[in-house]
C-alpha cells in the first residue's frame, strides 16, 4: 500500500504586531475543509475557494470554537504520520510557506505548555510509546541526521568537521542517501531537540557568514527510527526501519531562485530573460508533450536535490503530509495567494511510476474463443442440469436448450483441447529432465551473440582500479556503518557534540555550564549580544558574552568571531566594567557598525 | 571645446552607468540590493542632448529612456520602467528604421515583451515581440549593413566597435527576441510554434558561435525529445545528431587518474560524463520510440505483424524516402561550416523512418542498445538506482519491439529471455520500501514477459509437432512459465497488501486498472497448466475461478471500476459462469472412476 499521494493542511495565523499597527484585514475565510481567499483590491469578485484534507484556523485566540490549537494539529498530521512510523513505513512532513507566515510556530511551537509544535509533540511522543514497551524481545533506537539544501549544495548541520557539500546517492538496498551525512543517536526527546537547535545555530552561523537567507534554503531534519525483533526460537534479529523527515522549505517569495522549483509547481507566464534558462524553457515543453502520453522520454533536466529526496518519498512505501502557513493580512495577499496555489497543486503531486501492461489483444482472443467453446460444448451436449447449476452461481449465461446430463467427455480432453494441445499420455522419455530456459542450447544467431558479447563486456566491467577501490570503499563504508553498535553510536554522538560546541566556543558563541545551547537562556545581569534574523527559527539564536573588562569582535585575534563580507578584520572593542553597586556597565564601543549582524542587549 | 568636453561628460556619465548596472551592482548588498542600479539611475537622469539632426537625436533620447526603462524595471518599479520604455517608443515612432536604430527598435520591444508577460496579458507581449521580429527580418532584408549599437550614442569615436562587435551585438538581440516568442508561445499553448521558436533559437547560438558546448548539447537533445513524443523522427534525430557533435566540442572527459590529482579536474569528468550519459539516454528514446511507433504501424489486432500491412508501406516507402529528402532541405538545419558534415554522417547511421522489416528494426535496435551500454556506464546501480533502472527498462523494451519483428519464435523467445535475466534480479534485490512502485512496475513487465515466452513455446511446440500431443519435456517448460508468470502477477497483489498482508478493500486509482488485470491473468493462466492429474487440474480450475470471480465481485461492488477493465470484466463474467460447469464436470468423471 503506497499513500502515493499528499495529505494537505493549510493554516492561518492571528495578526502579528506589525499587522495590527498597520491596521491589517484579515483575507482568509475558512469554512470545514475549504479556504477562501478575497483580493482585497478588488473585494467583490476576485475571492478564490481551495480546497484541503485540512483547513485550519488558528486566526483567532482558543476561545473561538473555530480555533485549531496545535494539539489539534499534531492529533490529525503527526499522530497518523507517527503511526505510520511504527508500521514501517517512511514518513514525510512538509511545510511551506513565506517567512512570517507562521511555519515555525506550527513545526517547532513554543516551549511552553499546549504551544509546542508537530516536531517536539511527534518525538515526545515516540519516546512516550517506545517507553511503554514491556517486550523484552522489542527494541527500539532513535537516530538522526540534519542538513540543508542551499543552491543545490548539501551540508550537514550536525557535524562541524563536514566541511564542503555532500553527494546524494541510491543504493538498491538503503535508498536513496546522503553520504557521510552524520547520523547522531539519541535516547531521548531532550538529545533531539538540543541536536534541532545546535543545527539551526550552524544554519545560523552559515547563513550569516556567506549572507545566505533561510528563505532560501531547504532544511532537512531525518529521524531514523530502528524496531528490533528478536526471536526467540532461531536468536534471529528482523530490523523495521523507518525514516521520519521533517522538511522546512524555503519560504515561497524566493521559491523560484531556491529550488522549490524543481518542485514544478511554479506557474506563471514570466518569460526568462537570460538565455542560460533555455534548457529549462525546451524541458518544459517536451513535458507538456509527453504528459498527455505515458512517459516515453527523457528529459535530462536534473531535478533539484530536494524533489529527488520527495520523489523518493513518493516512489516508495511511504506517506507525505505538507502544512502549508499563511499569513492572514491583506497586505501578504499576493505572497498568501501564491503559497495557496502551490499547495493545491501539491494535491496532485503523484509518483509517476505507472504500470505499463502491454496491450493484451491475443489473451482476450484466445478466451473468448475458450468461452465459445464452452459455451457449443454446453448447448450442443444439453447439460441442461450442469447450466442449472451454473445459473444458480451467476446468473449471466443465457439459458441454453434443456436436456441431460449424459456421459461427458474425458474432462482432461475438455480442459486440454480448450488449449488446442493433449499431453502425450505415455511415461517420460529417458533423459527428458525438465530444462530450465536458460540452459537452451545457444543458436549461431549474429544478433543475441552481439548482445551476450556486450553484455558480458559490461558485467566483467572494465573498471580500473582505482574506481574499484573507491567502491569498495564505499561498500566498506555502508557496512561498516551497518555494524557499527548502539554504544558506539552513542560515543560517535557524543564527540561530535564536543567539536560543535569547541567551535561555537572558539567562535565566542557562549554555551550552558552544562554543555546544552538550547534556545535563548537570556543571562539577567550579564550583558550580551544576540543575532537578529528574519526567520525568527534562526533569530536569537546566537549569544556572545561582553566579558567584564575588553571584548573583541572581528575576524581574527578575537573574543567573537564574525565572519562574512562586512565584517572587518577588528569590527568593534567593547569594554565592560563594573560599577560600585556592582551592575555591569559599558565603558565604550568602539569600530563598524554591528548593528547589522548582532543587537546589543541588556547593556546599561 | 567646451562642447567636446561636455560631450565627454556625458559619455562618462553613460559609461559610468552602464559600468554600476551591469559589474558594481553584482556585489551590492542583500540589505540594500539595487544600490547600484540607483546611482545607475542618478547618472542616466542627466544624460541630455541638444544638437545633431532630429533623427540621432530621437534614437538617442529614445536609449537614454530605454536604459532608465530598463533600470526601473530591474527596480521592481514596473509602471515607471513602462513609462520610460513607451517614451522610448513615442520617440522612435517619427523615425524611420534605418541601420542608425534598429538596434533599438528591438531591444525596446524585447524589454516590452518581458514587461507585459510578466503581468500575464501574454498577447500583448507577443505583439510587442512579433512586430520586432518583422522589423529585423524587413531590415535584413532591404538593408543589412552592421546596425549601430546603443552604446555608441555616447561613446567617444574612437571607442566606436568593429563591424563585427556590432553585428554580434545585433544578432543577439534577435536571438532574445526568438527566445522570448518561444515562451510566448509556449504560455499561449502553441506548442509547435514554441518548438520552432527553441529550435530556431538554438540554431542561432550555433551559427553566431554564441553557446556554451554541452549545455547547447544538452538542450539540442532535450528539444530531441518533443520531436519524438510528436513523431517526429526526422527532426528529432537532427537535434540528437547535432547534440553528438556538439558535445564532443566540451573537450575530453579527463582521465581517472587526473580527477584523482585535483578537484576541478574530477568535477570536470563527473559533468562531462553525466552530461554524455544523459544525450545517450535521449538517444535511446528515439530508437526505442521509433521500433514502438513502427510497431504499431504493422501489427494486426493481436499485436502480430501484418504482412499486407508490410507490403503496403514498403511500396510506399520510395515516396516517403524522396519526402525526406525534400524535407530535409526545408528543415531548420543545425550547424556551422565545420560541424555540418559532422552531424550529416551521424545521422546516416540510423534511420529516421519507420523500420518496415527485422533487418531495418534491428540496425536501429543496435544503436538503441549501444546506447544503452553508454548511459549504464555512467549511471551504475550503485549510486543511480532509479536511473540504472530505468535504462534496463528502455533496454527491455528495445528487445521487446525488436522481437515484433523477429519472425524466428525460438529466437523471439530468446529476446524474451534476455529481458528477464535483466530485470528478474533486480526486481528480486531492490528494497521494496524505498522502490516499491519500481519493483511494481517490474513485477508486472516479468508476468508478461513469462506469459509471453509460454505462448511463445506453445506455439513453436504445436508448429513442430505434426500430432496434437506434446512431449514432457516441452509440458515441463510450458508449467514452469505459467507459473513463473503467475508468480509476479500474483507478487504483484502482494505488494498491493498492508503491513498486516490483507489485500485492500478499495484498490487506488492508479492501481485500480493493473490490480484488476493482474487478477484477470492469473485466472486465465491458473487454467492453462497442463496436468494429466485430475486432482491438480481440478485445483487450477479452482484457483481460476476464484480469481475471475474476483474481478466480478470487485466491479459489483465498485461499479466505476467496471469502465476501466471493460472486456476483461465482461470475460471474466463468461468464466465465472462457466468454470464450474467444467469443474462440475470434472469432479463427476473423478467419482465416476473412483
Amino acid at each position: 500500500m503506497a499513500g502515493a499521494s499528499v495529505k494537505v493542511a493549510v493554516r492561518v495565523r492571528p495578526f502579528n504586531s506589525r499587522e495590527i499597527g498597520r491596521n491589517a484585514k484579515c483575507v482568509i475565510q475558512m469554512q470545514g475543509n475549504t479556504t477562501c481567499i478575497s483580493n482585497p483590491k478588488q473585494p467583490k469578485d476576485g475571492a478564490k475557494n481551495f480546497t484541503f484534507d485540512y483547513s485550519y484556523w488558528s486566526h483567532t485566540t482558543p476561545d473561538d470554537p473555530g480555533f485549531t490549537s496545535q494539539t489539534q494539529v499534531y492529533k490529525d498530521i503527526g499522530e497518523e504520520m507517527l503511526l505510520h512510523a511504527f508500521e514501517g513505513y517512511n514518513v514525510c512532513i512538509f511545510a511551506y510557506g513565506q517567512t512570517g507566515a507562521g511555519k515555525s510556530y506550527t513545526m517547532m511551537g513554543k516551549q511552553e505548555p499546549g504551544q509546542e509544535g508537530i516536531i517536539p509533540q511527534l518525538c515526545e511522543d515516540l519516546f512516550q510509546r517506545t517507553g511503554e514497551n514491556t517486550d523484552p524481545d522489542l527494541t527500539y533506537s532513535v537516530e538522526v541526521s540534519y542538513m540543508e539544501i542551499y543552491c543545490e549544495r548539501v551540508r550537514d548541520l550536525l557535524n562541524p568537521k563536514s566541511q564542503g557539500t555532500l553527494r546524494v546517492r541510491e543504493h538498491p538496498i538503503l535508498g536513496p542517501y546522503v553520504e557521510d551525512l552524520s547520523k547522531l543517536a539519541v535516547t531521548g526527546f531532550t538529545d533531539i531537540r538540543d541536536l534541532m537547535d545546535a543545527g539551526n545555530k550552524a544554519r545560523t552561523v552559515a547563513a550569516t557568514n556567506m549572507n545566505e537567507t533561510s528563505s532560501r534554503s531547504h532544511a532537512v531534519f531525518t529521524i531514523v527510527f530502528t524496531q528490533k525483533r528478536r526471536d526467540q526460537m532461531t536468536s534471529l534479529d528482523t530490523e523495521k526501519v523507518s525514516k521520519i523527515s521533517l522538511v522546512d522549505l524555503a519560504g515561497s517569495e524566493r521559491a523560484d531562485s531556491s529550488g522549490a522549483k524543481g518542485m514544478r509547481l511554479k506557474e506563471g507566464a514570466n518569460i526568462n530573460k537570460s538565455l542560460t534558462t533555455l534548457g529549462k524553457v525546451i524541458s518544459a515543453l517536451a513535458e507538456m508533450q509527453s504528459s498527455k502520453k505515458r512517459k516515453s522520454d527523457f528529459i535530462p533536466y536534473r531535478d533539484s536535490v530536494l524533489t529527488w529526496l520527495l520523489k523518493e518519498n513518493l516512489g516508495g512505501n511511504s506517506r507525505t503530509a505538507m502544512i502549508a502557513a499563511l499569513s492572514p493580512a491583506d497586505i501578504n495577499y499576493e505572497e498568501t495567494l501564491s503559497t495557496l496555489r502551490y499547495a493545491d497543486r501539491a494535491k496532485q503531486i503523484r509518483c509517476n511510476a505507472v504500470i505499463n501492461e502491454d496491450p493484451n489483444a491475443k489473451l482476450i482472443r484466445e478466451l473468448k474463443a475458450e468461452v465459445e467453446r464452452l459455451r457449443n460444448l454446453l448447448f450442443s451436449q444439453g447439460l441442461q442440469e450442469l447450466l442449472d447449476n451454473a445459473v444458480n452461481n451467476n446468473n449471466n449465461i443465457n439459458n441454453g436448450p434443456g436436456g441431460v446430463a449424459g456421459a461427458s467427455p474425458s474432462p482432461l480432453q475438455l480442459a486440454l483441447t480448450s488449449n488446442g494441445i493433449t499431453p502425450e499420455n505415455g511415461p517420460a522419455p529417458p533423459g527428458a529432465e525438465p530444462v530450465s530456459e536458460g540452459d537452451t542450447p545457444a543458436d549461431p544467431d549474429q544478433l543475441i551473440e552481439d548482445g551476450e558479447e556486450r553484455e558480458e563486456g559490461e558485467s566483467t566491467e572494465n573498471i580500473s582500479k582505482e574506481e574499484a577501490a573507491e567502491r569498495l570503499m564505499e561498500t566498506e563504508k555502508i557496512i561498516a556503518e551497518l555494524n557499527e553498535t548502539w554504544e558506539e553510536k552513542l560515543r560517535k554522538t557524543e564527540s561530535i557534540r564536543l567539536e560543535r560546541e569547541s567551535l561555537l566556543v572558539e567562535m565566542g558563541v557562549s554555551i550552558k555550564e552544562d554543555g546544552g545551547t538550547l534556545g535563548v537562556f537570556s543571562p539577567k545581569g550579564t550583558p550580551h549580544l544576540v543575532n537578529l534574523n528574519e526567520d525568527p527559527l534562526m533569530s536569537e539564536c546566537l549569544l556572545y558574552y561582553i566579558k567584564e573588562g575588553v571584548t573583541r569582535v572581528g575576524q581574527q585575534d578575537v573574543d567573537i568571531k564574525l565572519s562574512g563580507q562586512f565584517i572587518k578584520e577588528i569590527h568593534c572593542v567593547f569594554v565592560s566594567e563594573t560599577n560600585e553597586q556592582g551592575e555591569a556597565a559599558r565603558k565604550s564601543v568602539s569600530g563598524g557598525h554591528s548593528g547589522a549582524v548582532s543587537r546589543s542587549r541588556d547593556l546599561r | 571645446m567646451a562642447a567636446t568636453n561636455e560631450w565627454r561628460a556625458i559619455c562618462d556619465k553613460f559609461t559610468n552607468a552602464q559600468n554600476l548596472t551591469e559589474i558594481e551592482s553584482r556585489n551590492d548588498p542583500e540589505n540594500d540590493p539595487f544600490r547600484s542600479k540607483y546611482k545607475a539611475r542618478e547618472l542616466l537622469r542627466e544624460i541630455y542632448c541638444e544638437e545633431e539632426g532630429a533623427g540621432l537625436r530621437a534614437a538617442k533620447l529614445g536609449a537614454v529612456e530605454y536604459y532608465l526603462g530598463v533600470n526601473h524595471v530591474d527596480t521592481e518599479e514596473l509602471p515607471a520602467g513602462q513609462e520610460h520604455l513607451m517614451n522610448c517608443m513615442k520617440l522612435l515612432e517619427r523615425c524611420r528604421v534605418s541601420s542608425l536604430n534598429v538596434s533599438l527598435f528591438i531591444h525596446v520591444r524585447n524589454q516590452l515583451g518581458i514587461l507585459w508577460a510578466g503581468r500575464d496579458e501574454t498577447e500583448t507581449a507577443q505583439g510587442f515581440l512579433e512586430t520586432a521580429e518583422s522589423i529585423y527580418q524587413r531590415y535584413m532584408k532591404e538593408d543589412g549593413s552592421p546596425p549601430t549599437d546603443m552604446t555608441e550614442y555616447f561613446a567617444a569615436e574612437e571607442s566606436l566597435l568593429t563591424h563585427q562587435e556590432r553585428i554580434k551585438r545585433f544578432e543577439l538581440a534577435y536571438t532574445h527576441t526568438m527566445y522570448y516568442l518561444a515562451q510566448v508561445y509556449k504560455n499561449l499553448g502553441q506548442t509547435e510554434r514554441a518548438a520552432t521558436y527553441c529550435h530556431t533559437t538554438l540554431q542561432r547560438q550555433l551559427q553566431l558561435n554564441q553557446f556554451t558546448p554541452m549545455e547547447w548539447a544538452l538542450n539540442a537533445a532535450t528539444l530531441s525529445q518533443y520531436y519524438i513524443t510528436k513523431g517526429r523522427y526526422m527532426e528529432g534525430r537532427h537535434c540528437l545528431s547535432a547534440a553528438t557533435v556538439i558535445s564532443d566540442l566540451a573537450g575530453e572527459v579527463p582521465s581517472e587518474a587526473a580527477a584523482q590529482e585535483n578537484e576541478a579536474e574530477s568535477e570536470r569528468r563527473e559533468h562531462l560524463r553525466q552530461k554524455r550519459a544523459e544525450i545517450a539516454r535521449c538517444w535511446i528514446k528515439y530508437c526505442l520510440n521509433l521500433l514502438q511507433d513502427a510497431k504499431k504501424q504493422l501489427e494486426d489486432n493481436i499485436g502480430e505483424l501484418d504482412t499486407d500491412r508490410q507490403e503496403e508501406l514498403k511500396r510506399a516507402r520510395r515516396r516517403e524516402e524522396e519526402e525526406e529528402e525534400k524535407g530535409r532541405k526545408s528543415a531548420l538545419l543545425f550547424g556551422s561550416e565545420d560541424t555540418f558534415d559532422s552531424i550529416a554522417s551521424i545521422e546516416e547511421k540510423v534511420m529516421c523512418l519507420f523500420p518496415l522489416d527485422f533487418t531495418e528494426a534491428r540496425s536501429v535496435f543496435l544503436v538503441g542498445q549501444n546506447h544503452v551500454t553508454q548511459a549504464k556506464d555512467y549511471f551504475q546501480m550503485d549510486g543511480y538506482v532509479t536511473d540504472h533502472i530505468e535504462i534496463l527498462q528502455d533496454h527491455s523494451a528495445l528487445f521487446r519491439s525488436l522481437a515484433f519483428f523477429e519472425e524466428d519464435l525460438e529466437r523471439r523467445c530468446k529476446m524474451h529471455k534476455r529481458r528477464v535475466d535483466m530485470l528478474e534480479p533486480i526486481c528480486n534485490d531492490l528494497n521494496a520500501q524505498y522502490y516499491l512502485m519500481i519493483r511494481r512496475q517490474l513485477m508486472f513487465e516479468l508476468a508478461e514477459t513469462y506469459n509471453e515466452m509460454m505462448d511463445l513455446k506453445l506455439a513453436l511446440a504445436n508448429r513442430q509437432a505434426d500430432t496434437q500431443s506434446l512431449d514432457n519435456h516441452t509440458i515441463k517448460k510450458f508449467n514452469h512459465l505459467c507459473s513463473a508468470s503467475a508468480k509476479y502477477f500474483q507478487m504483484f497483489l502482494d505488494s498491493l497488501c498492508s503491513p498486516e498482508g490483507k489485500f485492500p478493500e478499495r484498490l487506488e486509482e492508479e492501481v485500480l486498472r493493473p490490480a484488476l488485470v493482474a487478477r484477470f491473468r492469473v485466472a486465465r493462466l491458473h487454467s492453462r497448466f497442463i496436468s494429466t492429474s485430475p486432482t491438480v487440474q481440478l485445483d487450477n480450475l479452482n484457483k481460476s475461478l476464484e480469481n475471475y470471480k474476483y474481478v466480478v465481485q470487485y466491479c459489483e461492488a465498485n461499479p466505476e471500476a467496471g469502465a476501466t477493465v471493460e472486456t476483461e470484466l465482461e470475460l471474466s463474467k463468461e468464466m465465472a459462469g462457466l468454470l464450474p460447469l467444467k469443474i462440475n464436470r470434472l469432479k463427476a468423471r473423478m467419482a465416476s472412476n473412483n
